[in-house]
């Protein structure tokens, strides 16, 4: 029996793929918080399935409030091309978008150069509404910002071979009484190891997520090729965040002294592609 | 001086409305054009690389499009012309500078008051004559050596490397009834 979702971020990615993997009907009933690397997750998984045939039924959430930030991050949008939606007909009535809203950047997927510059294009639009306002940030935080996210989703089209998404988000942390913004991005493609291993010799997921995260390594020749990703985790580092990447069977992590979570992890579930999430604190 | 307009550029080759220099793809597009009009320049000219209606420029387009011109203006793909970067603001200036470094390449860029800088990578020495040149305004390898008490072997080296690196310009001049290199500020 699939152990019950509560909740939906990269803590619980691994709980969520064996259930997603176990059962024909993904069960999000109970899941009463979701961030973006959780929504993203969600629709990579299934358009992992769809890939393969298979279309797999999502129970959505019972919570108005999960439903509602849902609906507000742009989910239903593509949801429904990889999954059944078992939810009532008038669903998307009755949570039609809230004028006000702290999403920096909904859903969005990331086929070409261009998505990059809509992406750049309305983050900007939404920065000083979010990013100076709720993590205090000045105008070369939020530029160094803007080309980190830059960065990171252009990993996808230049290194990736396939298709991904992004997605933003402003929270309270409790825990913290400080205001985080989380930004995931994923994709479905030859992840890590095998875009490296075209250069290297590579023995492993976790090594080839170490060699781009730390090493700038690159699977171009050109010097100044590689650097995307140790460009973010400078930027990560310089303003206290945190910063994890997972790819095939491996995560690696940054972890800040005020945040948690392992800093290697390897034998997990294989997932294709790789998958980022980045936390940043107010200051 | 002749002016390229990036932001005219961005619009004429993308025509997505950007006004942002991000992405490698958009970075090759617009160094691609900038090599197709610098080819028809005449030689000795003067690029100005207007970023003044650009917006964000990532680390991608920064090398694809500075690094690289700067790198293939070195190897003399592009004849004898010189490049030089202006409007632009501190955070382009970061990471434009990050893109000259990862290369060890250097650039002149002018504040918006006309005050020339350097941005990239360049060793000391070359550093201290630049400014030199800078605040002269022209300079042969005689006047360096007198002025920095050096042979003045090495401070025609120190100009020619200079010029070399296409930070500064050189002419030559008959002074006394020989010939001497005159290096300029660009």
């Amino acid at each position: 029996m699939p152990n019950i979702i509560t909740q939906l971020s990269d803590e619980s990615f691994e709980a969520f793929l064996a259930h997603a993997n176990a059962s024909d009907v993904i069960d999000l009933r109970q899941v009463a918080f979701i961030d973006p690397y959780g929504m993203v997750g969600i629709l990579e998984a299934g358009r992992m399935f769809s890939q393969k045939d298979t279309m797999k039924t999502l129970k959505l959430p019972v919570s108005d409030n999960v439903l509602k930030y849902l609906e507000r991050m742009d989910f239903f949008k593509y949801a429904a091309r990889f999954f059944q939606i078992d939810a009532g007909d008038d669903l998307l009535d009755r949570y039609s978008k809230s004028s006000y809203s702290d999403v920096l950047l909904e859903i969005t997927p990331i086929e070409k150069s261009d998505d990059i510059h809509f992406i750049v294009g309305k983050v900007k639009e939404r920065a000083h509404m979010i990013l100076a306002k709720h993590l205090n940030y000045d105008e070369g935080a939020i530029n160094g910002f803007i080309v980190a996210l830059s960065e990171v989703c252009q990993n996808i089209i230049e290194h990736s071979g396939n298709t991904g998404f992004v997605g933003i988000q402003k929270y309270r942390f409790q825990k913290l009484e400080k205001n985080v913004v989380k930004i995931a991005v994923m994709d479905l493609g030859i992840g890590f190891r095998k875009s490296l291993g075209e250069r290297f010799d590579i023995k492993d997921d976790i090594e080839a997520v170490d060699k781009a995260l730390f090493h700038a390594v690159s699977r171009h020749e050109d010097e100044g090729r590689g650097h995307g990703l140790a460009s973010v985790r400078r930027f990560v580092n310089k303003w206290n965040g945190k910063i994890s990447i997972r790819s095939g069977s491996a995560k690696l992590a940054v972890v800040p002294e005020w945040s948690w979570g392992k800093k290697r992890e390897t034998n997990l579930t294989y997932f294709p592609g790789a998958q980022i999430n980045i936390m940043l604190p107010e200051i | 001086m002749i002016s390229y307009d990036l932001y005219n550029f961005l619009k004429e080759e993308l025509k997505n409305g950007s006004s942002d220099l991000v992405t490698r793809p958009s970075g090759q597009l617009i160094r691609e054009r900038i090599e197709k009009d610098i080819l028809k320049e005449d030689d000795g000219g003067v690029i100005a690389l207007d970023f003044s209606k650009i917006g964000i420029i990532d680390y991608s387009c920064a090398d694809e499009i500075v690094a690289k011109l700067m790198s293939r203006l070195l190897s003399n793909e592009y004849g004898e012309k010189y490049i030089i970067l202006t409007g632009l603001n501190e955070n382009q200036q970061e990471n434009i500078e990050v893109a000259l470094e990862r290369k060890d390449l250097a650039v002149i860029a002018e504040k918006s008051g006309g005050k020339k800088f350097l941005l990239g990578s360049l060793n000391n020495y070359l550093r201290e004559t630049l400014s030199l040149i800078v605040k002269s305004g022209k300079i042969t390898a005689r006047e360096l050596a007198d002025m920095v008490k050096i042979e003045a072997n090495t401070s025609g080296t120190r100009l020619l490397n200079l010029h070399k690196k296409r930070l500064v310009m050189r002419r030559d001049e008959i002074r006394e009834g020989a010939r001497v290199w005159i290096y300029e500020n660009l």
